[in-house]
């Protein structure tokens, strides 16, 4: 019936070659080392201006949405409609004064939040943002990012313990334990997905859902991961309503209590970056990342999604999660500690394993849709 | 949940001291009530946790819910709301005559002394009558007893909020305009009988100018630009 109406039922890879800058710097290294230099330049700069830049736009997006959401307008003074004041505030907060508590652990103190920033910077390369924007694409790429997102949490660790300071080091303990827990459930959410793609390699993993996404070729199970997985990250973010580790009402601040000026500013960008990486990953995985959206068998239809480019697709989708994300922040209230370990080891874990165990039986019997 | 069920709640009297008094026993709600099964739970925290969103979306997608003025700049169109208590104004008719005929009642209920009247009688019509009505704005709590002890209508709250001065004496304003007779004196003094039109005018010219600043105040300090000193006779 469906062939009839779009036209033949065949199986469409219509291919995508994926070529990272590191592929590019790679190739260039044996003809032209000036362009291989290029290239990493390229790469380097990119990633930085990508950083700061996405970090004040997600600011501003942050408080323009924060700001509606709760019958406010947000900022309207600097720039059209409040577009410069993240440039403003970026300007102000490099200005300020750098203070170092007299007792603090002087040395951890400043490497702290270069930890959090370089664990970010790291993430961010390995996001597939179109075939051909792509820093870096490793073979173990979702364990790569499991595991510099984990890096992250010692630099607010360490910011909390060298800070001296009570609240710092209670809210750089939350953090700890928070982000042990949550990180189990985005780890069995991330291996539903590898299980369903059969590969750790970001590219070949939005490659695999070229006959459709897995949040629906999987169908329960791939909408239950990618829930957990969202619930999950966030608290890994710790962004409302899991902000335990800088709850302002009780802890002033938590870990970056005791930081201002320019080391402070890394802990915020670190935070709205990572909130792009964890919204990026969802949609890679789940969503598909460039993948336009897909029907498998249906050519014409296909052909037509082809039209608008990877890199909107990506974009749009990544924009979505943020949405939601964003969403979910500014209209629940925080967790008490002990609600948040009850959410993530009496009902995520076990929902994780058992959505692991459906998942692994899918694959075998190839339940899932369009299993060719 | 146990909550109080008014059905199962029992009523009797008894009399203490020879006073009836009602007592009403409230069962708790049953104390063997049946937990919710994890999947209730789970569906109306799930519901529950929609409903906010649904209301925190409906907010976002309709810009006529923001409340925030942009107000320096629509300062021309601002309109304050109905009970918003501006700065005290006497309430004046078309023509600009007042109706407050200086009777010292919004003085007596100011609670701490922020309203000060002084009266004077006319000498056309013999009656008393507003001299000078001071109102302290640094020490009105806006506590609106004035306006509700006022027997003629004769006092408002105004719009206006942009209070702020450089000198805490600009903050003790004359609110008459004038000193003479109120609406109501001018109305009755035209209708006696006789009266003729020569003795109205009289009347009206025994209307004397007060400025906004011509008070005590800054009269105990020293001149400042913008407000003219006050006339001692």
């Amino acid at each position: 019936m469906l062939d009839f109406l779009f036209g033949q039922l065949v199986a469409t890879h219509a291919t995508f070659d994926v070529v990272t800058l590191s592929d590019r710097t790679t190739q260039a290294l044996a003809e032209d080392p000036w362009l291989a230099a290029g290239y990493a330049l390229l790469g380097l700069a990119g990633v930085g201006g990508f950083l700061s830049l996405l970090g004040m736009a997600l600011i501003y997006v942050e408080r323009k949405v924060a700001a509606h959401f709760q019958c406010r307008l947000g900022p309207m003074r600097v720039g059209w409609h409040g577009m410069l004041q993240s440039v403003a505030d970026a300007i102000k907060l490099l200005l300020k004064e750098d203070i170092i508590p007299d007792r603090a652990d002087r040395v951890l103190f400043l490497i702290a939040p270069v930890f959090s920033i370089i664990a970010t910077t790291l993430g961010l390369i390995l996001i597939p943002m179109s075939p051909s924007l792509q820093v870096v694409d490793l073979n173990i790429g979702v364990i790569f990012i499991s595991a510099v997102s984990s890096f992250g949490v010692l630099g607010i660790l360490l910011a909390g313990w060298s800070s001296n300071n009570k609240w710092s080091l209670l809210g750089a303990m939350r953090a700890g334990a928070q982000f042990i827990s949550y990180e189990i459930s985005v780890t069995l959410s991330l291996l539903v997905v590898t299980l369903f793609a059969g590969s750790l390699q970001l590219s070949e993993i939005v490659q695999s859902q070229q006959d459709g996404w897995w949040i629906w070729r999987g169908h329960i199970v791939g909408l239950v991961a990618f829930f957990v997985f969202l619930i999950a990250s966030t608290a890994e973010l710790n962004r409302p309503p899991f902000d335990l580790p800088e709850a302002e009402s009780e802890l002033t601040g938590g870990f970056h209590t005791e930081y201002s000026g320019l080391r402070f500013s890394f802990f915020f960008l670190a935070e709205f970056i990572n909130m792009f990486i964890a919204s990026a990953l969802a949609a890679t995985l789940f969503l598909g990342g460039w993948m336009p959206f897909h029907i498998g068998g249906l050519h014409t239809f296909n052909g037509l999604m082809d039209l608008i480019p990877p890199g909107l697709w990506f974009a749009g989708k990544t924009t979505f999660i943020i949405f939601l994300i964003m969403w979910v922040r500014w209209t629940f209230p925080r967790l008490r500690v002990d609600q948040l370990m009850r959410l993530e080891w009496k009902f995520l874990l076990p929902v994780g394993f058992i959505n692991l165990f459906a998942a692994a039986t899918l694959v075998i019997t190839k339940l899932y849709f369009f299993p060719w | 949940m146990s909550y109080i069920d008014p059905k199962k709640s029992s009523r009797s009297a008894i009399e203490v001291g020879g006073v009836p008094v009602n007592i009403v026993v409230a069962p708790r709600g049953a104390t063997g009530d049946k937990r919710e099964g994890l999947l209730t739970i789970f569906y109306k925290s799930v519901k529950s946790l929609l409903t906010g969103m649904k209301v925190t979306i409906g907010y976002l997608v309709r810009p006529s819910t923001v409340v925030t003025q942009q107000y320096p700049e629509n300062r021309e169109t601002l309109k304050m709301f109905e009970r918003f208590r501006g700065q005290l104004r006497l309430v004046k008719d078309e023509n600009g005559y007042m109706n407050c005929n200086g009777c010292d009642f919004c003085e007596k209920a100011c609670p701490n002394g922020s309203i000060i009247l002084q009266d004077r009688r006319n000498s056309v019509s013999g009656k008393s009558e507003l001299e000078r009505y001071l109102w302290r704005l640094d020490s009105c709590t806006f506590c609106n007893a004035c306006i509700q002890a006022c027997p003629h209508d004769a006092l408002e709250w105004s719009d206006g909020f942009e209070a702020a001065v450089y000198d805490r004496r600009l903050l003790v304003y004359t609110l008459n305009d004038y000193a003479g007779p109120p609406v109501n004196h001018i109305k009755r003094f035209k209708k006696k009988a006789g009266t003729p039109e020569d003795r109205v005018e009289e009347l009206l010219a025994t209307m004397e100018p007060r400025h906004q600043y011509g008070g005590p105040t800054p009269l105990s300090g020293k001149g400042m630009p913008g407000v003219p000193p006050l006339k001692t006779d």
